[in-house]
């Protein structure tokens, strides 16, 4: 169903329903804030914008229970079928993908915080940041598609969780060439793969949000599997015994 | 791997036989065209619910399925209509057999003003199912106890029809209605004067009734025809816009007219 349908009759569904999107947008603004800072404050060694991600995740918790309590009262008491069930039962799930996505951010910045109290890794905040930053694109376009009913675009968004799990293998590496140069950088890489994983599960979380733009727009989440390339814990040539890991190009 | 039939609910529609079919059946009443160029397989033994705004034909077409339109001088039927693959508008069909294996039930119950006993007697006596008191009375029995009202009448099967609860006299008329063992129960609104215990028992009964017949039901109530029926046609200006799978049909319509009516956006 890809025309846009005209108002409800009853004009307070339709508030109901655009006051819960509402919400979802504005924990969506949250939550890309809270990857960008908390990437920033990695990258800057900034541990009270660090903590400040920490603090502000309770706003989104927050909104992930209205969301739920406003989704739970649209179904008992419209009713809704078709799409508008689709709106009630999308925005359960994506509060429960932005919330997941939130926690992940203040993983990070909790880290951060222990992070900066040890010696730095050349180049790794970096290129967390640039990860961070992907998954903050690729949220921002699964939103944008969301409010615009945009299937292609959510596909779009789909695809490009394949360049963080990249990513994500790269930095795997990395770790380990580190870790293997001098074990006084093992605390470090440690929390920094815990971040880099955070970074490549909050790509999938945005992966889920835009299968709820699917499933919103066309009635059913896409049968074919989302594209995996996180090949660090089927592929033993990212262990150190196999000896192929061998310095840090890739 | 997953088997992805585990996830149906019981509203899933098995194969079952066509009992009902039509092709291209206009309605007219005068000038009026009331229904377009019906075409519909209605399957045995499941619920099938008509569902639209007011004046979209639901109920017009309904009363096709019995011939109750032969009542009305102006109205002109159309196209064809069969049941059991025989063609109930032929001119050897006789239309009072017809409607004993097509029961009807209508909005407003409408017990005759007699005992409660009578009123399910009533057809089987002048369609001469019984030879006898004893078996009429058995008849009377099992009807009443197929409307699920026979615990609450059978120790004043002489008091009259009309002193009964509103539940209780649509249970009663759907007893009269099954009494004479029809095959097709045509329900033309039949909740919509009742409560909603009372509702919740005619729904139990129409749930328990698809063992036995194919029931179609015509509701205003959206909420109705996604609990009782498996099979949901929407009807919109004399058209038969959408038919398909009750779950389909509330959760991903094809047609946008039909999506627009079930999400009310036009009545």
């Amino acid at each position: 169903m890809s025309q846009e349908l005209s108002k409800h009759i009853v004009s307070s569904f339709d508030r109901d329903l655009e006051g819960i999107q509402a919400h979802i947008m504005k924990m969506g603004g949250l939550v890309e804030t809270a990857i960008r800072d908390a990437a920033k404050s990695l990258e800057t060694r900034d541990e009270e914008l660090a903590e400040d991600v920490r603090r502000r995740d309770a706003s989104v918790d927050e909104l992930e229970r209205v969301i739920n309590d406003e989704a739970a009262r649209v179904i008992a008491l419209r009713a809704p079928a078709a799409s508008d069930l689709r709106v009630a039962l999308s925005v359960l799930r994506m509060s429960n993908n932005l919330e997941r996505i939130g926690d992940l951010a203040k993983n990070m910045a909790k880290r951060t915080g222990v992070l900066v109290q040890l010696q730095p890794i050349d180049g790794a905040a970096a290129s967390l940041r640039r990860m961070a930053r992907e998954v903050e694109l690729m949220l921002k376009d699964a939103l944008d598609c969301y409010i615009q009913r945009d299937a292609e675009l959510a596909r779009d968004v789909i695809e490009r969780d394949r360049d963080v799990d990249q990513m994500y293998n790269t930095a795997f590496r990395e770790f380990l060439t580190f870790m293997l140069e001098d074990p006084r950088n093992i605390t470090a890489c440690m929390h920094l793969h815990f971040i880099a994983k955070n970074v490549e599960r909050m790509g999938d979380h945005v992966t889920g949000i835009a299968e709820q733009v699917i499933f919103l727009t066309e009635g059913s989440i896409p049968a074919d599997k989302r594209p995996k390339a996180d090949a660090t814990s089927t592929d033993a040539r990212f262990s150190p015994e196999v000896g192929e890991v061998s310095g840090t190009e890739d | 791997m997953y088997d992805a039939d585990h996830n149906r609910t019981e509203s899933r529609v098995s194969q079952n036989e066509i009992k009902i079919s039509s092709r291209n059946v206009q309605v007219y009443y005068g000038d009026n065209h009331a229904i377009k160029d019906v075409d519909v397989d209605i399957e045995d033994r499941l619920v099938t619910a008509f569902i639209g705004p007011s004046g979209c034909g639901k109920s017009t077409f309904l009363r096709c399925l019995n011939r109750m339109n032969d009542t009305i001088p102006i109205c002109r039927v159309e196209g064809d209509i069969h049941i059991d693959g025989e063609d109930i508008y032929d001119k050897r069909v006789d239309p009072v057999q017809l409607r004993a294996k097509v029961g009807m039930v209508f909005q407003k119950p409408n017990p005759f003003p007699k005992s409660i006993y009578d009123n399910v007697a009533y057809g089987p006596k002048i369609h001469g199912l019984a030879k006898n008191k004893s078996e009429l009375d058995d008849i009377v029995e099992r009807a009443l106890k197929r409307a699920a009202i026979w615990d609450e009448v059978k120790d004043r099967l002489d008091a009259s029809g009309t002193g009964l609860s509103g539940g209780q006299q649509q249970r009663l008329c759907i007893a009269r209605a099954v009494a004479t063992e029809p095959e097709v129960l045509l329900m033309d609104e039949p909740c919509s004067a009742l409560d909603p215990i009372a509702t919740g028992q005619v729904e139990e009964l129409i749930d328990e009734l698809k063992q036995n017949y194919s029931v179609v039901i015509v509701t205003h109530s959206m909420q109705q025809a996604a609990r009782v029926s498996q099979k949901t046609a929407f009807f919109h200006l004399g058209n038969l816009v959408e038919y398909g799978e009750t779950e389909k049909i509330f959760t991903n319509p094809q047609d946008s007219r039909t999506e627009s009516y079930i999400t009310g956006r036009i009545g």
